[in-house]
């Protein structure tokens, strides 16, 4: 590496990390990003209209396939022998739970992240979020408002291209929308019940690409987005933001090296980043006037805990105390799964080509009252079925022979699920710290993770099991069940926290600009930042606050403040 | 959504779609050969000819021969092949010799997790196996495969059907479910078993999505029941 100082270092390719290469790229400025896995590449990786049957475990994997890794549990999209085990996932640095957690930290480490497979549910939040410590006196309110983030809102939208419908729901403000995705006949039965009992089943505002968008191809349906999508039909860095920048010629990607700490001056402030090489083993050091952290929220706090100096004894730009802490996460879980009797015996319909993001049910709870319920915010619910690419049904019919495969066809049509969102509140108790102890096998110290449901997040999915009782009987549908417990902690891929921004230096790690308020020279553009979940997804939102850090740091650049000494 | 769906995310335990070209050892009927062309345009798929008997991996020639017929009496031929033309077998073989969890009822985070739940299952198929010899010898005085069709299937029927149920057959009935588990997945990860679905993903480019063709009756009430299907519904057990 030669002894070149960059601009900026970006740590992650991901939803944020790509955004920031992107803007600053095309902004002029040399950037450096640094990817802790392999580049991603549709061609090599994704051979997505393969069918279970060209698969040699049919989907299930070569169960000895990470055997010997130090981290062995299986990412979902790779679980499915979607990407032939060639090291896109992290099964070499370990974590840690503490005592009574069990989080389920997913990784993807090649360039793009998660953002290469995911769910494509893409709402704003509106005031209801950004205010919610007001309504109801939990936690802290974020340090923006509505009127502040829409515009920024609108230009991730614009980029990525989300299709919806125009709702007027101030609690799911509408944004700029490619027309929405046709429903199907699930969706037109599950609205007229929901409707019954008072419950909105809208369109989702989903970044699927129905139509040709900023050079991207509409959507060809071939149900696969979860695994990825061959020809980018829909936002990932992958198709968007990482080619983008590259056009650019201002960028430095660096691959497989794994970001262990940031590197301070004499004053204690950024001067650029060390990482491990994963191939040799090496540390490297790289330089640059500003450092970008977007490593994934929970792996941005554990370089930040991990770079300790004589300014920073307990990890850089901590002053606060607050890295690590306000660890939050969606509850997922089933509160109810059954089947439409009205479809019995219909023919196959194409219900799975769209993956499932074709309608969901936004937060309906405490919007007049913020104490209504139980409980304080809201949950919102997704319903995905219809045919799917395997008859899961089987196991709800009674019997075998002729019969039993008449009806495992019979049924084809209905079955139906749901899937529950519901945000964890703040908790002194949900936090991540290093292991006083445990090393990775690059000798990096590992995170830790403590973390169980509260009370309140609990109480939202007793009341979503109910509530999916009633739908059930409004839509005409017949239960087969519910989950009994909510998924694993770190199922939904939706941590947030632990760098929380906020206007007070005493009790937020960045500013509202995602810039640290102890080393200016340093960002967060990651769902770290966001101080607590909500009832929506958190992939557009990073987008759009990484946009907005870009211009203000942009503006920092200009006025002089990130000029070096 | 995190990546899925709850219908993905259940489904994700059985299926995948990547790529590994061509055919697999062991795989004598279910292997189809794929021209992959990834112009988007449909993946043509012929079956592959046999090109001889099967050698099981793990069962040996009687025990396999019996999960064979089970398989086949649980989705049997009728106007779409059956279990045993869609190679269900030798999944069934193939998976347990390598200890791949097809019914686990626990979660996998490590080999060592995937090691002891093959193992389990590898015990099971026997000990179900001979679960079930004994008790048709000690029912109709034969071991299974040497009995009538009648016979055999109401032994099946006392474990899969619970207004049959008898007393003291627990650990058959846990056998069925779990044979029955493997057969269904086999079957419904095959062409064959996915064509008799009419499962749509078989088409994978679609020029729109076509949506519901019923707008106008959004609840679906005015909908008929084909006949064909209406058949089986009169006398269903679901």
């Amino acid at each position: 590496m030669p002894a070149r100082t960059f601009d900026v270092i970006v740590v992650g390719t991901g939803a944020g990390g790509g955004t920031v290469m992107k803007v600053l790229c095309e902004a002029g400025l040399s950037v450096c990003a640094i990817n802790s896995g392999p580049r991603l590449e549709p061609a090599k990786h994704y051979q997505l209209h393969r069918q279970v049957y060209d698969l040699k475990y049919r989907g299930f994997g070569d169960p000895m396939r990470l055997k010997g890794k130090a981290h062995q549990e299986p990412y979902s999209v790779e679980e499915s022998e979607y990407s032939e085990g060639k090291d896109l996932f992290e099964h070499d640095v370990a974590y840690s739970n503490g005592p009574g957690t069990d989080w389920y930290w997913k990784r993807c480490k090649a360039t793009g992240g998660k953002a290469n497979f995911w769910g494509r549910s893409s709402a704003r939040y509106g005031d209801i979020d950004f205010k919610a410590a007001d309504l109801d006196g939990f936690g802290e309110n974020w340090p923006v408002d509505y009127a502040e983030i829409s515009p920024w809102f609108s230009k991730a939208e614009r980029y990525m291209g989300v299709a919806s419908t125009v709702q007027n729901r101030p609690s799911n403000p509408d944004g700029e929308y490619l027309p929405p995705i046709p429903w199907r006949c699930i969706d037109y039965i599950i609205q007229k019940g929901a409707e019954k009992i008072g419950l909105p089943y809208l369109p989702d505002r989903c970044a699927q690409l129905t139509v040709a968008h900023n050079g991207h191809p509409a959507c060809h349906y071939c149900g696969n987005c979860s695994r990825g999508c061959d020809v980018g039909a829909f936002f990932s860095p992958t198709w968007f933001t990482i080619p983008d920048a590259e056009a650019t010629k201002n960028l430095t990607l660096l691959t497989n090296a794994l970001v262990r700490r940031v590197l301070v001056d004499d004053a204690g402030m950024a001067k650029g980043v060390a990482y491990v090489d994963r191939a040799t083993r090496q540390e490297v050091e790289v330089y640059s006037k500003v450092v970008v952290l977007a490593a994934s929220c929970v792996e941005t706090a554990h370089i930040m805990l991990n770079s300790k100096s004589r300014h920073w004894p307990t990890g850089i730009a901590n002053s606060s105390g607050q890295l690590g802490r306000n660890l939050c996460d969606h509850l997922y879980g089933s509160p109810g799964y059954g089947y439409l009797p009205q479809l019995l015996g219909q023919p196959a319909t194409p219900d799975s080509i769209a993956d499932s993001t074709v309608a969901w049910m936004p937060r309906w709870q405490n919007l007049k009252n913020p104490r209504e319920e139980k409980f304080v915010r809201g949950y919102s619910v997704y319903i995905g079925g219809g045919c799917g690419e395997f008859p899961g049904h089987y196991n709800q019919i009674e019997g075998f022979g002729a019969e039993y495969k008449r009806n495992i066809k019979r049924y084809y049509p209905t079955p139906i699920g749901a899937l529950i969102q519901a945000p964890s509140l703040p908790s002194p108790t949900n936090y991540v710290d290093i292991d006083p102890e445990k090393k990775d096998i690059f000798g990096i110290p590992q995170i830790r993770f403590h973390f169980q449901w509260g009370q309140n997040e609990l109480l939202m999915w007793e009341h979503s099991k109910q509530m999916m009782m009633d739908l059930f009987k409004a839509m005409g549908g017949e239960m087969w069940g519910a989950d009994d417990e909510p998924n694993r902690p770190g199922t939904s891929l939706h941590e947030t926290g632990v760098c929380r921004f906020g206007s007070d230096p005493k009790t937020s790690v960045t500013n509202k600009w995602a810039q640290t308020h102890d080393v200016p020279n340093l960002y967060i553009c990651d769902a770290s930042i966001f101080p607590s979940p909500t009832d929506k997804t958190t992939t557009m939102p990073i987008i759009a606050f990484a946009m907005r850090t870009c211009d203000y740091m942009l503006g920092n650049f200009s006025k002089g403040v990130h000029d070096r000494a | 959504m995190g990546g899925q769906g709850v219908e993905r995310r259940d489904i994700l335990r059985f299926i995948g779609i990547a790529s590994v070209a061509g055919t697999f050892p062991g795989f004598s009927k279910w292997a189809f050969a794929c021209a992959q062309t990834h112009g988007h345009a449909p993946v043509a798929a012929t079956a592959q000819a046999t090109p001889g008997p099967y050698k099981p991996l793990f069962f040996s020639p009687k025990h396999y021969q019996m999960v064979e017929y089970l398989a086949e009496m649980i989705i049997p031929a009728d106007d779409t092949p059956g279990a045993k033309q869609a190679g269900v077998a030798e999944f069934i073989d193939f998976m347990v010799a390598n200890r791949v969890p097809v019914s686990a009822r626990r979660d996998v985070r490590s080999s060592d997790d995937a090691f002891e739940i093959g193992n389990e299952a590898q015990n099971r198929f026997l000990s179900g196996l001979d679960w079930i010899n004994a008790r048709s010898k000690s029912e109709f005085g034969h071991e299974f495969m040497d009995c009538a069709p009648e016979l055999q299937k109401s032994l099946l029927e006392e474990l899969a059907y619970k207004a049959k149920f008898k007393p003291t057959t627990e650990s058959g009935r846990e056998f069925f479910q779990f044979m029955r588990d493997y057969t269904v997945v086999g079957y419904y990860t095959t062409k064959i078993g996915l064509e008799s679905l009419g499962y749509p993903g078989l088409r994978t480019v679609w020029p729109s999505m076509p949506g519901c063709s019923h707008p106008d009756d959004p609840e679906h009430i005015r909908l008929r029941e084909p006949r064909s299907a209406h058949v089986s519904a009169s006398n269903s057990t679901a």
